[in-house]
């Protein structure tokens, strides 16, 4: 059975992707993070829609696709993420 | 001896309640998870509850000097600190507070029935013990996930709070004896094991973003 993730787990994962695991510098496809953060076509437009919307990814085109990039916001939200998922684990909770 | 002790347990009781709760918040503010919202409102209650009841003290040494704490103060103190143990233990998902067996559901209110004719403070006691305990036993089985050391400084901190706590409940059977002593002295090691974890968090370069507080 798979591990239940919370949606801040998922966003956590699609913004790790984006930072750390590009397939090249313009950026990841939509493709691309549904099948490294794990998650249905529908369930990401509607978050990459929000992380676009708070600024904490960047969306750009290239040849006629999107492509999504971490920002700056981004990076320091998931510094926080990284930081706060430590500090819930003492508790053995999730955040 | 029992008012210095108790005068320390309270004031650091205090001081790692509010240090756990701000990280907390800070936490709560950097990335809005619910998690943390509950872990805030634990951890400020309980700060709360040992700040009444070492006001209390403070109160009673310096201005009343009655020779006693006043009863309603310490009762109070005790209710906001349930507060936040149920909060610590909601966190953990409702569960076995309300469990579906009828054989668990009966010893949940057992200590209720065990102390239905002394004060309030007693049962908010067996209350707050019952919750520790939950605590203590779901942190030490998440360790089985994350294999995160600190959820087992964490658990052992909330296991010797629930035995202090345990013990100071107890120690009314026994007042002359040196339990009430030794049950803040377990209560205070159990607050600094609880504090160790969350100190090694690194916290630096984290800073508040109004614009990440929707997500």
């Amino acid at each position: 059975m798979g591990e239940y993730r919370t949606q801040m787990k998922i966003i956590g994962d699609i913004l790790s992707t984006t930072r750390d695991d590009l397939q090249d510098e313009d950026g990841a496809t939509v493709t691309y993070l549904i099948r490294k953060a794990n998650i249905s076509h529908s369930r990401i437009s509607t978050l990459l829609k929000t992380l676009v919307s708070q600024g904490l990814l960047e969306r750009g085109d290239y040849q006629g696709s999107n492509r999504y990039k971490i920002s700056q916001s981004g990076r320091e939200f998931l510094q926080a993420y990284n930081s706060f998922t430590k500090f819930a684990d003492n508790f053995g909770l999730n955040i | 001896m029992e008012f210095l002790l108790e005068n320390i347990l309270n004031f650091v009781g205090f001081l790692v309640g509010l240090a756990i709760g701000i990280m907390s918040y800070i936490g709560f503010r950097n990335t809005g998870s619910p998690t943390l919202f509950r872990l805030t409102i634990a951890f400020l209650a309980i700060s709360l509850g040992f700040f009444v009841i070492w006001s209390g003290y403070m109160l009673e040494d310096f201005v009343i000097k009655s020779g006693s704490i006043e009863r309603g103060i310490q009762t109070v103190g005790i209710v906001i600190q349930t507060v936040g143990y149920f909060f610590i233990a909601f966190s953990h998902s409702i569960k076995s507070f309300f469990p579906k067996s009828n054989y668990f559901r009966s010893v949940g209110i057992l200590p209720l029935f065990l102390v239905s004719t002394v004060q309030l403070e007693h049962i908010f006691r067996s209350i707050s013990f019952i919750l520790l305990v939950y605590g203590a036993i779901e942190t030490m089985l998440s360790y089985r996930d994350n294999k995160n050391k600190g959820a087992i400084s964490v658990s052992v901190g909330l296991g010797l709070l629930a035995f202090g706590e345990f013990l100071g409940w107890y120690s009314f059977v026994f007042p002359e004896s040196m339990l009430y002593s030794i049950s803040m002295i377990i209560k205070i090691v159990g607050l600094i094991a609880l504090f160790i974890p969350v100190s090694k968090v690194p916290l630096k370069r984290i800073k508040f973003d109004d614009d990440l507080d929707k997500i």
